[in-house]
């Protein structure tokens, strides 16, 4: 048990390394916060444009159909390494300009940014099918009772749809959140010295795996209290829902 | 868009047509729904639709303000073309003129019985919140719902919830009201307190467009009873004739089957 002990919790190593591994862990939370924030803006462009109404927008519905079967059928370690190994070659030859071959906004490393490419591209697949379930789950009487009113179909959204359909999709969105927050890891892949990076590094030197608990510690940190809301949110929608209000 | 520029055209008098519909008809791929409806309605008449289910009335109905979009035929809203047989003409127009009730009453959950009533009255009217906060108290009360203007749905009971859903359609003062089977989703005491509403309603000298089963309410209020089935309308008069005297045998067999039990 001793052993156990001092093979994940070597107070030492963690106390030695702490500053190295909580800058990683703030690449971390910058890459969860950043491409969460274009992951969720993305994912509302896509849903909106799966939503178009028409016939002649067939074709654009389709492109985006296919878009997020795709990016949800690829893991998202394959399309971080399709773009890393990728832009820097297609910048080398003049193909695409040198600010998105070899992206480096503030300075920060173009890996940074790679990573935030593949999180936004990835989870934008799967927020986009977030917002479409929250906007079908309003009952239909709802859009015909606004248009009834002499509503037009943009203000019957704004003002009657998608109020009710924000409160559903919080929870779903938050999950997303948190899978893609445990996601950044796979930046480490690319040489980004995020949290596991540090710890892996510390852990070739080392040969102790102490650096990588105190990074799980710091997930949990962060990613406990977003499960609880989770919970909280989800049972405060049932109870309304209970209700007949939700 | 405010109140002055409501009209469409000039007013129509009590008794002159509001609403035409010619050769009305709608399908769902091979499904007639509809086959060939002429209907003219005037000002200040009270329609009452009878028909099994899957006659066709809740779509005529609601192919009347376009919510659903027939596949042929025209309507005329006070000599105004909205539908020409294959797409709408001054669709707002038509909607802001026609004021629809639900089985299902359609509340939005999210709002109290007040925001119910104005949110149209805002967005759709143009009126001031304060003005149009003010209506939806006065029209809240006359249907009897002066103490729960700031109740939300969900507190309310299915009786109120339609009472509030009829404010909401008549806040936006429309010409026409349309009913689609708004009592059918009630418990049978609170039935009642809905009809009362729609009997005033209809002694006010709206004009008014109901789907219902309710053969005694149509008795006594409507002006004509329009019998449907299998996408046609297959009779229609005063209720005198249709429902005490019906000569068509479909109609006969419906009333019997309805009435007997």
């Amino acid at each position: 048990m001793g052993e156990f002990f001092q093979t994940y919790f070597d107070f030492s190593i963690m106390g030695d390394n702490f500053n190295a591994v909580l800058e990683g862990f703030w690449w971390t939370i910058k890459l969860s916060l950043i491409g969460g924030a274009f992951a969720l803006a993305w994912g509302l462009i896509l849903s909106v444009i799966r939503q178009l109404p028409g016939k002649a927008l067939a074709p654009v519905r389709w492109l985006a159909i296919a878009y997020i079967d795709c990016l949800r059928g690829i893991p998202m370690l394959l399309t971080l390494l399709l773009i890393y190994g990728g832009l820097g070659t297609l910048q080398s030859t003049g193909t695409i300009p040198e600010w998105l071959g070899i992206p480096e906004f503030f300075g920060w490393p173009s890996s940074f940014w790679y990573g935030v490419m593949a999180l936004t591209l990835t989870y934008g697949a799967y927020m986009a099918e977030v917002y479409r379930a929250g906007i079908e789950s309003i009952p239909r009487g709802q859009m015909e009772a606004a248009r009834s009113l002499g509503m037009s179909h943009g203000q019957a959204m704004r003002f009657v749809i998608v109020p009710q359909a924000i409160r559903r999709v919080i929870p779903p969105l938050l999950n997303d959140y948190i899978a893609l927050m445990k996601d950044t890891s796979l930046v480490s892949v690319i040489s980004l010295a995020e949290v596991v990076h540090v710890g892996q590094d510390v852990y070739s030197t080392t040969f102790n795996p102490s650096a990588l608990t105190l990074g799980a510690i710091m997930f949990l940190i962060v990613t406990l209290p977003l499960a609880r809301l989770v919970d909280w949110q989800i049972k405060r929608q049932d109870e309304k829902f209970q209700r007949g209000l939700a | 868009m405010s109140d002055e520029t409501v009209s469409l055209s000039e007013d129509v008098a009590r008794g002159e047509t509001i609403l035409k519909v010619s050769n009305l008809k709608k399908s769902y791929g091979k499904l007639e729904v509809l086959r060939d409806i002429d209907l003219d309605i005037k000002k200040g008449e009270v329609i009452c639709v009878l028909g099994p289910s899957g006659s066709g009335k809740s779509t005529m109905l609601r192919c009347l303000n376009l919510l659903e979009s027939p596949t042929g035929g025209t309507i005329e809203l006070k000599g105004d073309i909205v539908f020409d047989g294959t797409k709408p003409k001054n669709l707002d127009d038509l909607r802001r003129e026609t004021g629809m009730v639900f089985q299902s009453f359609n509340l939005f959950p999210n709002m109290s019985a007040k925001e119910n009533v104005s949110i149209a009255q805002v967005r759709v009217r143009g009126r001031k919140k304060a003005d149009a906060d003010k209506r939806s108290i006065e029209q809240l009360t006359k249907v009897g719902l002066a103490e729960k203007v700031d109740e939300y749905p969900d507190r309310l009971s299915g009786g109120q919830q339609q009472r509030v859903a009829i404010a909401r359609a008549l806040a936006m003062d429309p010409e026409v009201m349309l009913f689609d089977e708004v009592t059918s989703a009630l418990d049978p005491e609170l039935v009642k307190g809905v009809l009362d509403v729609m009997r005033e309603l209809a002694d006010s000298g709206m004009t008014m467009i109901c789907v219902t089963h309710e053969i005694g309410f149509a008795k006594e209020v409507a002006d004509r009873v329009i019998f449907m089935d299998g996408g046609y309308i297959v009779e229609q008069g005063p209720p005198k004739d249709v429902l005490d005297a019906p000569r068509e045998e479909r109609t006969k067999k419906f009333l019997g089957l309805v009435l007997d039990h």
